[in-house]
């Protein structure tokens, strides 16, 4: 494990490149997987896209910038490509602010979760006994707690929550999945030769935890992040949907809060149409992406039809 | 008897972890910034019956005193007064508890069927049309965000068509007539419930129907089903009584483990289409700042989801014996 030399390690990173390389030969081959990360793609645009407008006039400012010339729903123009809002807010600006907010929930809820239970994980499944009851049975109460529902308790009682607390709070609810996977994929490393061996060799428990047992879950970990990127997305929009989002962001939940709140659903199809779409279409996405990560780690996937 | 001593220890363990929840809920009402005392009194009362409240609840007393009353309250089913209907939350939760066991139920029972029968047909098509047809569906239908379909339900089927009532779960003429029997009134409100449940079946249906594919996929490698042919049983029989069977377990447990998306998805669909449930209750509690309410609907949630766990676990228990605990 010590003194690796130059050859050694120049093997080392072909050996990952290889790794890469195979994989994405079978990502490509995936249709739901391309179909995901086009969307993906698209979706990311959106969200760059939102920094410009507010650049060009404030008036697409999405939180605050109101149309002077108008003050109520009006449909799509070639002013306001979506219409506007019951305050004259230029709904499309608002969708790509939309855009940046949900991946900015998604990506770091997701990062945090899966970080927290990849580390849990390894933690349960290589110190075991008392350890490992202790986590898995905390693990298995708070997987069965709808999220959703204790965070609109902690709205009544802690009143407005801020974006980062509930995107904190959505990954302290969604580690116990990704921890159990770790946690079984760490028990059957454990008592592998490699992992013997650096016991032997006088490895401590953090570097064989962190040398030679992390970089045999990450794999796994990463297909875990896509779905949980899904699940924090919903939990956000729904939040904001119930009218508990975070005032000062715009989100897709409180675009459809809005919406449906000020009693515009039945005439303004241009304003309840494209939120609940875009919110479908970035959960399908990471979801089929997601999938098609499965077929890349587990052959046995990949032999059935394209589809699964 | 097996199955009687594993379902005595997941109770004491349900009962614990509740005790744990009940705990952790008087600290936050204890911890989060305001006088606790407004929160469980409501401000509208008579100075006099405010008193009166306080000493009942034991809100004049030092905490841990004030747990014990906690704890007996809820053990005496006494959760004080909501501030917004001035009735006591028990006889609140009681009215809407019912309802929601309907909805949820019949959603969650309909929808793994459903996705168990539509998974069967989809692995045994493997590749086909069918297959793809089905898989994208289900996919699509999965990841629609809940909401945002309800309110396509409502605004297509009840306002563009006018199918269905627009929100609610009983009309009034209906329920005010004398000479209505027991008929018009189910009738009324399997009525008003079409689009609610079609909302969460549709939500739910496709996850179930995903797994079951996958698992008789897998079921149907098995060397047992290779007997059954080589025995020269119709294909049916094969399907049907071989490998469904052992291909739908999986699902239960996903019925378990997802329990908590559709205990969400169900305050979700209650709030949209304002069915009377404890779903409804909790989210329109919280944005009343209706403490007493939304304690009692929290708790009682809690409940269900620990309730439905045990159920599914003792079911899974039943239907496959290899599993001892």
């Amino acid at each position: 494990m010590s003194g690796k030399s130059l050859d050694n390690r120049r093997v080392q990173k072909f050996h990952w490149m290889s790794r890469f390389l195979s994989g994405w030969a079978i990502f490509r081959q995936s249709f739901l997987g391309k179909i995901g990360l086009t969307l993906l793609a698209l979706f990311a645009l959106m969200a760059l896209c939102s920094f410009i407008p507010p650049l060009v006039d404030p008036m697409y400012q999405p939180m605050a910038g109101v149309d002077p010339e108008i003050s109520t729903v009006t449909g799509p123009s070639t002013r306001h490509w979506l219409g506007t809002d019951f305050m004259g807010r230029d709904l499309l600006s608002q969708l790509l602010a939309g855009a940046r907010v949900a991946f900015m929930v998604g990506v770091s809820a997701a990062f945090m979760s899966v970080f927290l239970g990849t580390a849990i994980g390894m933690i349960a499944g290589y110190m075991g006994k008392f350890a490992d009851t202790l986590l898995m049975r905390l693990a298995d109460i708070i997987m069965v707690m709808p999220a959703l529902v204790v965070l609109l308790m902690l709205a009544a009682l802690f009143g407005q929550l801020s974006i980062w607390f509930i995107v904190f709070f959505i990954a302290l609810f969604r580690w116990p999945g990704v921890s159990r996977v770790i946690r079984a994929q760490t028990l059957s490393l454990k008592h592998r030769p490699f992992i013997e061996a650096a016991r032997v060799a006088g490895a401590s428990h953090l570097r064989i935890i962190f040398r030679h047992i992390t970089p045999n879950v990450l794999p796994l970990s990463f297909l875990y992040m896509t779905f949980q990127v899904t699940s924090a997305i919903i939990i956000e929009a729904a939040l904001a949907f119930l009218g508990f989002g975070d005032p000062r962001t715009i989100s897709w939940g409180m675009m459809l809060q809005w919406v449906w709140k000020t009693g515009h659903m039945f005439n303004a199809p241009y304003w309840l149409l494209p939120p609940g779409i875009c919110i479908s279409l970035i959960t399908l996405s990471f979801y089929m992406l997601g999938r098609a990560m499965d077929e890349v780690l587990d052959p046995r996937l990949r032999k059935e039809g394209q589809t699964d | 008897m097996e199955l009687w001593i594993y379902t005595s220890r997941r109770l004491v363990q349900i009962v614990i972890i509740f005790f744990v929840i009940l705990t952790v809920l008087f600290l936050l009402f204890r911890l989060a910034p305001g006088d606790p005392v407004s929160r469980m009194v409501d401000p509208n009362l008579t100075p006099e019956d405010a008193q009166l409240l306080i000493e009942e609840l034991g809100l004049d007393q030092p905490v841990w005193i004030q747990y014990f009353y906690y704890l007996k309250n809820f053990l005496t089913g006494h959760f004080g007064f909501s501030f917004h209907y001035g009735r006591p939350v028990v006889q609140i939760i009681g009215d809407r508890l019912p309802n929601t066991i309907l909805l949820f139920t019949t959603s969650i029972i309909l929808s793994a069927l459903v996705g168990i029968f539509l998974g069967k047909i989809a692995s045994w098509h493997k590749g086909e049309k069918t297959d793809t047809c089905l898989t994208v569906g289900a996919l699509v239908t999965h990841t629609v965000f809940l909401p945002w379909l309800a309110l396509i339900m409502i605004w297509v089927f009840a306002y563009k068509l006018g199918w269905f009532p627009i929100t609610g779960m009983i009309s009034e003429e209906v329920w005010l007539d004398p000479d209505a029997g027991l008929w018009p009134k189910s009738v009324d409100i399997l009525h008003h419930m079409v689009l609610p449940l079609t909302t969460l079946f549709l939500i739910h249906f496709g996850s179930y129907l995903l797994i079951m594919r996958t698992s008789m996929l897998e079921t149907l490698r098995e060397d047992y089903i290779l007997t059954a042919r080589a025995k020269g049983l119709p294909e049916k029989v094969i399907r049907n009584h071989h490998a469904a069977p052992n291909a739908a377990l999986p699902v239960v447990t996903s019925v378990g483990l997802s329990l908590a998306f559709s205990i969400n998805g169900g305050a979700l669909t209650e709030t949209v289409f304002t069915w009377p449930g404890i779903g409804r209750e909790l989210v329109f509690s919280v944005s009343h700042n209706d403490y007493p309410l939304a304690q009692a609907s929290f708790l009682l949630i809690a409940a269900v989801v620990l309730v439905s766990n045990l159920v599914v676990d003792i079911l899974y228990a039943y239907l496959d014996p290899r599993i001892r605990y």
